[in-house]
């Protein structure tokens, strides 16, 4: 951050005083140009945000009655279970994602890493293909691959002997099937910015290592994990938030009930309940409460992230 | 440049704003030449629209297959809450009572002389669209009678009668139905239908007399014995080992439809579109009998106008031209949906019907009969919501190893979570 931040004040210099602002109408001209971005954010950006909290307050029909009715959806959220089985289903997705993702790619940065790799640019571009392929496709693949009757993956386990698993219908299975799709697609954007933090290491500490007689292992464990702390707990952070708010997976895994990720929800996340009550029972109120209670969450993410962000700065 | 130039960026900023502003956006303008209309994908919505178009040769009609049923409702909700609205919509029987709830959105269709039609059709499925204060705000496009589809080779390979008639013979009650099914099971080892919770419950506690609500609009869910008993068929089929346990309209569930896993499955009038596309290689393999009970309705749909519609009257025409008795009883002929007005019930051009994916059965005779006797039941705003507690708790004892002797009570439990009361 801080190199970007210095290659683009040496480029564009301060010249203080070199030409006076002349009239109102250029003062106010730089308004309008930048006015477009501003314009199209506050109305599909932050009007929508706040009136999320005003809504939240009333028993909102769309196409009827708006009841004001105070902190009742609130009330009815807390004491929900479809609420906190979402809740539970996000953060056991979430953990079932994020531990794996991101200790397969640090162990894939420091593999990239590696000065001795050959063909370093292919595999450093390969892992990114799962990010650019669309979330829907990967669906498909998945569901195919994990379904029960035809699936690749029962096939397999058929070869020795387990009895087909119905993935999509048990939580476990789900939790595990949605997560394997996550990983998929974030491990190879996780492992590129590992390799990037890595890189801006000088090489010639892992050369005086080795030479010193640091073996692979210890070379990752004393030298990479400790150097990739702040970008570590950086890409904790994006993946709690990104976790929190996993959506379009669970709503592509079961397309029988596709709002509640199956009979009894065993995959509804938080996004896909507060989706199913604002845009399936079209209780707008109600589906606002759960989109405050999902931004609280974020927010408190956010001040742990600068907390100990600080705090690793000051060690 | 100086001053005109954030003054032009600000006119053009406004005029993008007032350009995105809901609900003034125009369709057509209102010369009752035109209408735009809203539909379901996969119903051959656009035979019955070129029709009209063969017949009213001077309109325009702009046809939208917005997708499934209810992904239409959602889009009319949201529509309706601030967009732009078409002038004619088709709305599924299961949605209808939330827009039923809401008579203000709508054109009353008294206003265009539904009172002079009313008479046309089946008055039960009529009463379902008529608001509290006697609004009409639809006109019933089809009912969706009921039977069961069977595989004459896997019945015949199994040892079981093959005739229709033989077959209906087998099951006159849902219990002789799950027995034939265990029979199956014991000759061939394979499973007999797809599920429980659509083929079996879900076709039950459609042939009731009261459902969810009283006749009086109060919920009796929870205490109606019918309800209790249409759900105790429904664990019952889960757990005799009789079903494959996929869902209906799964992505799995076609897989096994065309692979031929399931000997019979319950098919309303509109399911036998959906086994032909979905299984068009066994085409000649199928036949229809009677559902167990004789009787019942699931599904059937209703043409409304939104009132902020542009071309209220042109909307109308279409209405009243293609949903007569005559025009229902065409559509039948084109795409096989089941008309909602008795006087062509025993019109030979829909007892004659044949169809021949289904090895000849004469479908407008097994359907309509389906709907004689039939007694009719209020479906109110929650209607759909319960319904599906009550699918999801036998879809959770039957697929996810849920426990049957629980399941009643955590379907009243999750019911209350999802309507609040």
């Amino acid at each position: 951050m801080t190199a970007t931040l210095s290659r683009a004040s040496r480029a564009a210099p301060p010249q203080p005083g070199a030409r006076k602002i002349k009239g109102v109408g250029e003062r106010l001209s730089a308004y309008a140009y930048i006015a477009p971005f501003f314009v199209v954010f506050g109305v599909f950006g932050l009007f929508p945000f706040a009136f999320t909290f005003y809504v939240a307050l009333f028993d909102w029909n769309p196409i009827g009655d708006q009841v004001f009715i105070g902190f009742d959806n609130f009330t009815r959220m807390f004491g929900d279970p479809r609420f906190w089985n979402a809740a539970g289903n996000t953060v056991s997705i979430w953990a079932l994602s994020t531990v794996p993702q991101l200790l397969l790619a640090l162990v894939l940065a420091h593999v990239l890493n590696h000065a001795r790799l050959r063909f370093a640019l292919f595999f450093r571009m390969s892992v990114l293909v799962p990010y650019v392929t669309s979330v829907a496709a990967t669906a498909i693949v998945f569901v195919q691959l994990f379904d029960r009757d035809y699936g690749l993956l029962n096939w397999l386990l058929g070869l020795v002997g387990v009895e087909p698993v119905d993935f999509v219908q048990s939580t476990w299975g789900s939790h595990l099937l949605i997560a394997t799709m996550v990983t998929w697609r974030w491990f190879g954007y996780t492992t590129l910015l590992y390799l990037a933090s890595l890189q801006s290491l000088p090489r010639s500490v892992f050369e005086a290592a080795a030479i010193d007689g640091a073996g692979p292992w210890q070379r990752f464990r004393h030298i990479s994990v400790p150097s990739l702390r702040p970008v570590i707990i950086f890409t904790v952070v994006t993946s709690t938030i990104g976790g929190l708010q996993i959506f379009t997976e669970p709503l592509l895994i079961a397309t029988g009930a596709p709002l509640t990720c199956g009979a009894v929800r065993q995959c509804q996340t938080l996004t896909l309940f507060l989706y199913e009550q604002g845009f399936g029972q079209f209780e707008f109120g109600y589906g606002s409460a759960v989109g405050v209670a999902l931004f609280v969450m974020v927010v408190a993410i956010a001040a742990l992230n600068y907390l100990l962000s600080t705090r690793i700065k000051a060690d | 440049m100086k001053l005109r130039s954030p003054l032009l960026l600000a006119a053009a900023v406004l005029a993008l704003l007032t350009a995105c502003t809901p609900g003034t956006g125009g369709g057509g303008g209102g010369d009752g030449k035109s209408f735009e209309f809203w539909s379901f994908s996969a119903i051959n919505q656009k035979l019955t629209v070129e029709a009209y178009k063969a017949k009213r040769p001077d309109v325009e009609i702009k046809l939208t297959e917005v997708g499934t049923s209810t992904e239409t409702a959602q889009s009319l909700t949201t529509a309706l809450a601030g967009g732009k609205v078409p002038d004619l919509v088709l709305i599924q029987g299961d949605n209808l009572p939330q827009f039923v709830e809401q008579p203000q959105n709508f054109v009353d269709l008294r206003t265009l002389g539904a009172d002079e039609v009313k008479g046309d059709y089946l008055d039960w499925v009529w009463r379902q669209s008529v608001a509290k204060d006697g609004e009409v705000l639809g006109v019933p496009t089809d009912v969706g009678g009921m039977a069961v589809a069977y595989r004459t080779d896997l019945f015949a390979a199994a040892g079981l009668p093959t005739d229709r008639a033989a077959v209906s013979a087998l099951w006159p009650s849902w219990d002789a139905f799950i027995e034939t099914g265990k029979r199956y099971k014991q000759t061939t080892g394979k499973a007999f239908t797809d599920n429980a919770a659509t083929s079996v419950f879900y076709q039950a506690v459609n042939q009731v007399s009261e459902k969810y609500y009283s006749e009086d609009r109060k919920l009796v869910y929870s205490t109606n014995p019918q309800v209790k008993a249409a759900f105790d068929l429904g664990i019952k089929a889960a757990t005799a080992g009789i079903t494959s346990g996929q869902s209906s309209f799964e992505s799995a569930w076609s897989a096994g439809m065309a692979q031929g896993q399931y000997a019979a499955v319950s098919a309303p009038s509109w399911m036998l579109n959906s086994i032909r596309s979905t299984a068009p290689d066994t085409k000649g393999k199928w036949d229809i009998a009677k559902i167990p009970g004789g009787s019942g309705n699931w599904g059937g749909s209703y043409l409304a106008i939104p009132k902020r519609a542009k071309n209220p009257q042109a909307a109308w025409d279409y209405i009243k031209e293609m949903q007569s008795p005559q025009g229902q009883l065409e559509h039948f002929n084109r795409v096989g949906a089941l008309p909602s007005t008795p006087s062509v019930y025993q019109d030979s051009k829909l007892t004659d019907a044949k169809d021949p994916f289904f090895s000849d059965a004469p479908t407008g005779k097994i359907y309509t009969e389906s709907l004689l006797g039939l007694k009719p039941f209020y479906i109110g705003p929650d209607s759909a919501a319960i319904g599906q507690e009550f699918l999801n708790a036998i879809t959770n004892v039957e697929q996810s190893g849920g426990n049957p002797a629980t399941a009643w009570d955590d379907a009243l439990r999750a019911i209350k979570n999802a309507i609040g009361e």
